[in-house]
């Protein structure tokens, strides 16, 4: 399942290679195949377990997460940008979609396509001087942001609500994007992250996917092949942000109360998006997917198990990924890719 | 036959007071073959740095193709035809030998069907097509360099910069080197090379120009230049009179 051609079987010698057409890498229509098959996948637990109460709302919440993981893992996976603000830009989306619809009624549906907009309009803004930063410097001033914004929106009662928070009635409509039925929710996460991996996808498979990694790996050499290394950053930053914003709308729809301790906090939001593209394979397509469907899941569990002890999952979840970055330097998809499959089941 | 093809005028470089390059001035004609030649630290590496865009000189100007380069930065040049290998090779380890020279491939090629099948023939022309899926990382030093080639051949460029891509090499990887720089010579590319071996120096220039100490010292044919009282000088140093004590 792996999608990267960087480790594809061996080419035989140069002589009998120019003889007949060679696989170079895959074509499209098994980039397709290979998408297609994986969101096959990710729904099957749907599909299991959609009238089960407890489970349905962890599956939400995983193919939530799967999706923001996936958007974050654009800029910080492929560009190599370790960018901690994404929590403020989900915020923001978040905010943006749920005052449209107390203020003017808006429905989510329209407001999501106007916030990501703005919100991607935003980030580029703010990455346009943060991009100069290289490595841990970069990664700290985005978290600076986030924590700016946080305390912005704990502060401004007139655009947020403050830290009383924002409360989106329940009005059940399916253009409010309240749904009395859990499983139509979580069936529009399961839309929500195949849209993020489809766009990831076809990012990876194109020149500006190419000219991420470029940047990620030497922005110099980069450079001296032609890439406009702040334009590319920049374009990253800008899809990778709109994704987010709009997983931001439909958080504000599902959990429909709004405030900035669930919103900016950088363990549960921030942070979490690079941590489950690490712990699954950053840079790869499969890898946030796989982080949050190990790690959703199991965060529940040990809350549902340890509640009694306050912040015993973050405890876990720190242990988990010093684990990771020890013994799986490449993620979950790395891991999988090490192992020597049998020949029956190896790709082609 | 452009006569401005790329023209150095008076440029220099002052590093917080150290003089790297002092007022070189040079042409280039489409087509020619020239090599920068000196003693270590004698300003190469810094004048290549100014005419690929990697540093901007604190005066004088560089001209390539008709135009003022002066301020642009790397990627712009790429785009006017300039290719360039860097003294310390720099492949995107990451990545696999074919999806390097993609990079540079996307330049001028947009589908990306395009722009591997451009690549993997850059691959074969330089005799990497064996090793076109290994990740760059796996790559010898030899095969490394000549990733580095294939990279700045596949901006399509009108003119490539080798800084001392032969570095490292054994004496019959030299050769094939000198063959393949021949052979796209021979196709109208326009070479500017830095290099210390003179054997390379000899093969691969129809005109030499030595630095030293950041200053042009001398310029001319190969033979002639190698034999210069000055440029003997400038790399073993002067002859000091003999005076019985």
């Amino acid at each position: 399942m792996s999608s990267t051609s960087t480790d594809v079987e061996e080419l035989p010698d140069a002589a009998s290679a120019s003889a007949g057409p060679i696989k170079l890498g895959p074509s499209k229509a098994q980039v397709v195949a290979q998408y297609l098959l994986g969101m096959g996948v990710a729904l099957v637990p749907f599909a299991v377990l959609y009238n089960d109460f407890y489970w349905i709302n962890i599956l939400t919440f995983a193919y939530l997460m799967a999706g923001l993981a996936s958007a974050w893992n654009i800029i910080g996976g492929f560009g190599g940008q370790f960018s901690l603000a994404h929590g403020a830009v989900f915020g923001v989306g978040a905010y943006f979609a749920g005052q449209m619809c107390l203020i003017y009624g808006l429905s989510p549906w329209l407001a999501m396509p106007i916030g990501a907009v703005l919100v991607a309009a935003i980030a580029v803004l703010i990455s346009w001087p943060t991009f100069r930063l290289r490595g841990p410097f970069f990664a700290i001033a985005t978290m600076a942001f986030n924590e700016v914004v946080a305390v912005f929106a704990n502060y401004s009662e007139t655009l947020t609500g403050g830290a009383r928070g924002l409360l989106i009635p329940f009005r059940a409509s399916f253009a409010n994007m309240i749904f009395v039925e859990r499983w139509k929710s979580t069936l529009l996460m399961f839309v929500y992250m195949a849209f993020v991996a489809g766009i990831s996808v076809a990012i990876r498979h194109s020149r500006l996917g190419y000219y991420l990694l470029s940047v990620r790996e030497d922005e110099d050499s980069a450079r001296a092949s032609g890439v406009n290394v702040v334009a590319v950053k920049l374009w990253g930053m800008a899809i990778s942000a709109a994704l987010t914003a709009i997983g931001g709308t439909l958080f504000a729809m599902f959990i429909r109360f709004l405030d900035p301790p669930t919103l900016f906090s950088l363990p549960e939001v921030g942070v979490k998006f690079a941590l489950l593209s690490l712990i699954g394979g950053v840079g790869t397509i499969w890898g946030p997917l796989l982080g949050a469907a190990l790690v959703i899941p199991l965060e529940n569990f040990i809350r549902a198990t340890l509640g009694g002890l306050p912040g015993v999952h973050l405890v876990i979840l720190g242990l988990l990924l010093m684990l990771a970055a020890r013994f799986l330097k490449r993620g979950i998809v790395g891991a999988l890719g090490a192992i020597r499959w049998p020949r029956w089941m190896s790709r082609r | 036959m452009s006569p401005d093809f790329l023209t150095v005028k008076d440029v220099s470089k002052n590093f917080d007071g150290f003089i790297a390059v002092d007022q070189v001035s040079f042409s280039v004609e489409q087509g020619e073959m020239i090599s920068i030649i000196g003693p270590n630290g004698a300003g190469k590496t810094t004048l290549f740095n100014m005419l690929t865009g990697q540093l901007r000189p604190t005066a004088g100007e560089v001209y390539f193709r008709g135009q003022i380069i002066n301020q642009l930065p790397p990627h712009r040049r790429a785009r006017l035809g300039m290719g360039r290998t860097f003294q310390i090779a720099k492949p995107l380890i990451a990545l696999n030998a074919l999806e390097n020279v993609m990079i540079g491939a996307f330049l001028h090629r947009r589908p990306l069907s395009e722009a591997r099948d451009h690549a993997y023939e850059i691959l074969k022309e330089i005799g990497l097509a064996s090793r076109a899926l290994r990740r760059a990382s796996e790559l010898t030093l030899s095969e490394r360099r000549r990733l580095e080639v294939a990279r700045a051949l596949a901006l399509d460029p009108q003119i490539i910069l080798l800084d001392e891509v032969m570095a490292g090499l054994n004496a019959s990887e030299i050769e094939q080197a000198i063959e393949l720089f021949h052979r796209l010579h021979a196709r109208g590319l326009t070479l500017l090379v830095i290099e210390h071996n003179l054997r390379v120096v000899r093969a691969l220039s129809q005109r030499v120009i030595v630095l030293d100490h950041g200053i042009s010292i001398a310029e001319g044919g190969a033979e002639d230049i190698l034999r210069a009282p000055e440029v003997v000088a400038a790399y073993l140093g002067r002859r000091r009179e003999w005076t019985p004590s």
